[in-house]
């Protein structure tokens, strides 16, 4: 672990201050992502600034029916179990739920679980000699190792890492706005925008700044999203990062789909957000034909390698099986 | 139930479990020495070549570092440890090479410099400053690759290699119905909860107090002695709690030797944390296995040959053998004909050691899998079949097994398990939409028998201390050694206090091979015998005594607490009113170290049997194991609560084994990709299933005076087996390749 320096911010203008004056600062939220990376040698920021006391862990309506915003720091846990996220999101609130483990949850906040980085082993473990996303030009070590957790769209040849998060998989799928602040400003990014693909730069992950930090997440009300499902398909029952998952959301009148939200998780470098499969299934009857064709239309770009290619089957029976299970909600 | 309940004994709470709970149960590494330092590794990226040159300037110059040990300066021990003195008292080594040696790099993740600082923070940061440069050469990293240098080990805790009758003519006649097929399983690393850690204080130049994570602290204390030099009471291994092990605390691994010479570099104690990362290259694994299974069988099922062919691995500097097929289809049903082979591959990837059953846990799953496979090909019920080729006498040995009661787990495992309304028609037992499937698969290990010796102290006030230097992995031997004293002491459980894991205790016997509750029992039943013998030479002396002038070989304990005549059963005394009447506050014996007498007449040797149901989602194919039932014959057991739990651990690892656990390389660098409790995957509570414990048999006292053959590894065995057969009953497909992941079962649908 580098030596680093440590501050606790107070408000969020003593926070972008730090980083806006250094630019190899990072905030501190619950540290479960952060500090296993500086231990590996992955992230050497020189100066913590611990953002854990900003009063940011609000989840509260926004005015005018216009949705739901949660604060940054509102930790994991406590946003699976609030009443508004439950009865208005269950999507959200179910893939929390599937992600880590409680006493992790109890530590993880909304911000960092939106900026937590790949678990691909290439980049997690310095002792690999390649990684570009880890230490730029130095290949993809995954390309051609062990790559049964790697991405099967979107990725390029710099790079095949996985965004692993189940929370912005259902983020994408609600079209979820970050609200972010610096010493320059705020501004707001809509989540398909927030993360990006690898292409030539896998080195970076977000378009957000170094120097700003994310203030909330808001969801825009979505009347069809309580009838949304999160499913994730893994190696064990718990404690596992989703091998697929998919995150759902449906409004079906007498059968037929008015509007379909679907995104997909442990596919690509970012929450994938199924656009071609929702295109596919507006005004068709939702049924286990429509769906199938869906998810073979999303994901017919799919490219696997040598472990993972079965994915890309999964892939498309948990979109199917998502999509009729919400099908089926009354 | 009722014949069942003599073997059981009471079903004790743990006598650490108060410690353990509230956290005063203090292991190795949390031991706090007075200026102790830290220790941090350097590790090897490339798995095969030289070291050219390691620049450690920066290193040296960061703050707090204190020492680097690399192979140009290493304080090297005298004498590693030669193997002309290997035995069962001598200690374990599965790696021949003492780190920081030489230049040479056999695997990834090899040790290549220590670094000693103030704090672990120091130590780590100045670690990452040492800079390495190698000559790679290209590594073997498969088994595959290494094919043509590989070799056929001897002997491994017995034969290796075995030929009964002749197994080519039935596997090649037509007559016979036969099944031949391969099995794989990967590299399983050990997770203990507590990981690998040594601390290493000299005093002067030629003493030396270790607190080391161990299954044997005898061992570490013999092999470190002899590798400096030192008589062996210099050395003392201290360890009285180890937060599991599973066999990979068992041998001295390279950091309990850095931390020595880290100490000695650095002039002052050094703690050495092997991380979890490390914990998958620097503490051994159990090796990956090919094995080929060739069955012949006549059309009612009488096994005609039965051929085991094992490929296993070690590192370049690695000797563990894992004896699959001897520990399995050399001991395990009747056949004229059984052929066992085994082939030792040297790769570039680290030692491999003893995991949970060696050799009988990577061997059942083969064999009773192929005995599935076979039950199929006969159209005969699998439990049927293990009771057509049920072998009353060892089949190689030839001699009786002194009390196998296998007949009896089929029997009373199917009747709990519901076993007979079993329709072997593949995908017939649905649940709604989900595939069901019950495998069963026969369980088994052999009992072993090491050396020990133990010491009381009797006190006035009526209570014991009992000392032994034995370990108590967190399988519960406080308890169960407690247990045993307690009843053969003839002092109350709550009055015994048994001490373990500190070389200054008597001999006691690596914790392996689940030898702990036999072995060191036997030893606290001979002290028992002493101090009986004790307080009779005392009270045939007392003249107040009921027992005065008898003849002290005629008296024995005759109830707890009191000794008596053997002949005349009014007369006894009681061990407090002898030790108060002699002016005594406490007595005290030991018993003797020797070799344990080799019964040859028998085979000792434990059974049981798992039944296992899984239900499958045939789409999103990710077996879940929804209940089993297992039987055990193992003798005696000893407190009930700990032996279910070494049966219930030992399943969940074998469904682990069945259908997650694996350490996967990347093929290009050789390191393991797969190096933590995120990516390595072990059973959570979610894929646990409800285990239903039963235990037959009888105590057996022709093995030895407590009566239990251990039971700590029979749990894991046949547990795999169960587990792939039941997802092929479930789902038509075998998968012989473990672990059986989701991939594996794309196309069940
Ligand atoms: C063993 C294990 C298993 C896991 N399994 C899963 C799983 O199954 N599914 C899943 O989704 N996740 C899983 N996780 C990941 C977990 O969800 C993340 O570690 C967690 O969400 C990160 O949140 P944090 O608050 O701890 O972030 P931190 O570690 O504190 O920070 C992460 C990053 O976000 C930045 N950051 C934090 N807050 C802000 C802010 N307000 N503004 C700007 N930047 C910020 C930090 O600078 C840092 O770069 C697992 C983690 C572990 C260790």
């Amino acid at each position: 672990m580098n030596p680093f320096s440590y501050t606790r911010a107070t408000d969020p203008q003593q926070a972008t201050q730090a980083t806006a004056t250094n630019a190899s600062a990072k905030f501190l939220a619950g540290g479960t992502n952060l500090i296993d990376l500086m231990k590996m040698g992955v992230e050497r920021p020189t100066q913590l600034v611990d953002v854990n006391r900003l009063s940011l862990a609000q989840i509260e309506e926004l005015p005018n029916g216009c949705g739901v915003r949660i604060g940054a720091l509102a930790r994991n846990s406590d946003v699976a179990q609030h009443p508004l996220i439950v009865q208005r999101y269950p999507v959200l609130s179910q893939a929390l739920l599937a992600g880590a483990s409680p006493q992790l949850r109890n530590l993880a906040t909304t911000g960092g679980n939106l900026l937590q980085r790949t678990r691909c082993y290439y980049f997690y473990d310095p002792a690999f000699p390649q990684c570009n996303k880890r230490n730029p030009g130095s290949g993809c070590g995954a390309l051609n190792g062990f790559n049964r957790i790697h991405a099967i769209l979107g990725q390029s040849e710099q790079c095949i890492a996985t965004n692993p998060s189940d929370m912005n998989v259902a983020l994408a799928a609600l079209d979820a706005v970050v609200q972010v602040q610096s010493a320059k400003g705020t501004r707001s990014i809509p989540i398909a925008d927030f993360h990006r693909l690898p292409g030539d730069t896998p080195n970076v992950d977000t378009n957000l700044q170094a120097d700003e930090l994310i203030t909330a997440v808001d969801l825009p009300a979505i009347p069809f999203a309580t009838r949304s499902h999160y499913l994730k398909v893994r190696d064990r029952a718990s404690y596992a990062f989703a091998l697929v998952s998919v995150a759902v959301a449906l409004d079906v009148q007498n059968g037929r789909i008015n509007a379909a939200r679907v995104a997909l998780g442990g596919v690509a470098h970012k929450a994938w957000r199924a656009q071609k499969a929702e295109a596919a299934l507006v005004g068709k009857t939702a049924g286990e034909k429509a769906f199938r064709a869906a998810a073979e239309t999303e994901l017919a770009a799919a490219k696997g390698y040598k472990h993972n290619s079965f994915k890309i089957e999964l892939a498309k029976r948990a979109m199917v099986r998502a999509l009729s299970t919400v099908a089926q909600m009354t | 139930m009722a014949e069942t309940v003599n073997i059981l004994g009471p079903a004790r709470n743990r006598v650490d479990g108060r410690l353990k709970v509230t956290g005063a149960a203090k292991y190795s590494v949390e031991f706090q020495v007075p200026n102790c330092a830290y220790g941090w590794t350097v590790e090897s990226n490339v798995a095969k070549g030289k070291i050219l040159s390691i620049d450690t300037k920066s290193a040296q110059a960061a703050p707090g570092v204190l020492a680097i040990v690399t192979h140009l300066n290493a304080p090297k021990p005298k004498e590693p440890a030669a193997k002309k003195h290997r035995g069962q008292t001598d200690g374990i080594r599965n790696e021949e090479r003492v780190p920081f040696s030489d230049d040479e790099i056999h695997y990834a993740g090899q040790y290549v410099a220590l670094v000693v600082a103030k704090t672990i923070e120091q130590a780590r940061y100045a670690a990452s400053l040492v800079k390495v440069s190698y000559a790679p050469e290209e590594p073997l990293l498969t088994m595959n690759a290494a094919k043509s240098s590989a070799t056929k080990p001897k002997g491994s805790f017995g034969p290796v290699q075995i030929k009964k009758g002749d197994v080519d003519l039935p596997l090649k006649g037509t007559s016979l119905t036969k099944i031949e097929q391969i099995y794989t399983t990967p590299t399983e690393t050990h997770n203990p909860i507590e990981m690998s850690g040594t601390i290493a204080a000299w005093d002067r130049d030629d003493k030396l107090t270790l607190y080391d994570a161990t299954q044997f602290v005898k061992g570490v204390q013999s092999v470190i002695a002899r590798a400096w030099n030192l008589p062996i009471e210099n050395v003392r291994v201290i360890c009285p709690f180890v937060g599991g092990a599973f066999g990979c605390k068992g041998a001295v691994w390279p950091h309990v030797f850095a931390a020595a010479m880290g100490a000695k570099a650095a002039g002052v104690p050094v703690k050495m944390h092997v991380t979890r990362r490390n914990m998958f290259v620097g503490t051994g694994h159990r090796t990956p296995t090919t094995q080929t299974i060739a069955l012949a069988a006549t059309r009612d099922g009488k096994l005609r040959a039965m051929r085991h062919v094992s490929h296993i691995a070690t590192s370049p500097v690695g000797d563990h053998v894992e004896s699959c097929g001897a520990r399995s289809t050399g001991m395990m049903y009747e056949s004229p004909a059984i052929q066992v082979e085994e082939t030792l591959h040297k790769i570039n990837v680290a030692s491999t050691t003893f995991m949970r059953a060696p050799g009988e846990c990577p061997g059942t799953y083969a064999l009773e899998c192929a005995m599935d496979e076979l039950a199929y090909a006969l159209k005969m019920d699998p439990v049927q079949l293990r009771l057509t080729n049920y072998a009353d006498n060892h089949p190689v040995k030839n001699v009786p097994f002194s009390a196998k009661h296998l007949k009896e787990c089929y029997q009373v495992g199917a009747e709990k398990f519901g076993w007979a309304k079993r329709n072997p028609q593949p995908r017939s037992m649905r649940d709604g939409d989900l595939l069901g499937g019950w495998g069963m698969a026969t369980k088994t290990y052999p009992a072993h028998k090491m050396e020990a010796a133990a010491k009381v102290m009797l006190r006035a006030d009526g209570s014991a201390t009992v000392q032994c230097a034995a370990h108590d992995l967190g399988t519960g031997a406080y308890t169960a050694l407690t247990q045993i004293a307690s009843e053969q002491l003839g002092v109350p459980f709550e009055k015994v206090k048994f001490e373990l894991g500190d070389t200054d205790f008597p001999f006691g016997p690596v914790a392996g091979g689940s030898n702990t509750t036999g072995t060191v029992g036997t030893a606290i039943h001979e002290v028992a015998q002493l101090l009986h013998k004790a307080l009779a030479d005392l009270a045939v002396k007392d003249s107040e005594s009921p027992l005065y002038n008898l003849s002290s070989n005629d008296i024995a304990m005759i109830a707890p607490g009191h000794i008596g005549s053997k002949i005349d059963n009014k007369k006894s005394d009681a061990y407090i009113d002898i030790l108060r009447r002699a002016g005594r506050g406490s007595i005290e014996v030991q018993s003797e170290l020797k070799e344990p007498e080799e019964n040859k007449k028998m085979a000792f040797q434990s059974f049981g049997a798992d039944f296992v149901e899984v239900k499958i989602d045939p789409l999103l194919p990710r077996v879940q194991v929804t209940r089993v039932v297992s039987v055990i014959n193992c003798g005696r057991v000893v407190t009930f609560k700990p032996a279910r739990n070494q049966i219930i651990g030992g399943i969940n690892m074998g469904i682990g084994m069945a259908l997650m656990e694996a350490t996967e390389y990347d093929p290009q660098t050789g390191l393991p990709a797969t190096r933590n409790l995120a990516d390595y995957h072990v059973v959570t509570n979610a894929d646990a299933p409800v285990i239903d414990v039963t235990f037959v048999g009888e105590p057996d006292f022709a093995f030895n005076p407590i009566g239990c053959r251990g039971i700590g590894e029979i749990g894991i065995t046949g547990a795999a087996a169960a587990v792939a057969s039941a997802i092929y009953h479930a789902t038509g497909k075998r998968v012989r390749d473990l672990p059986i992941t989701p991939d594996k079962l794309m196309d069940i649908a």
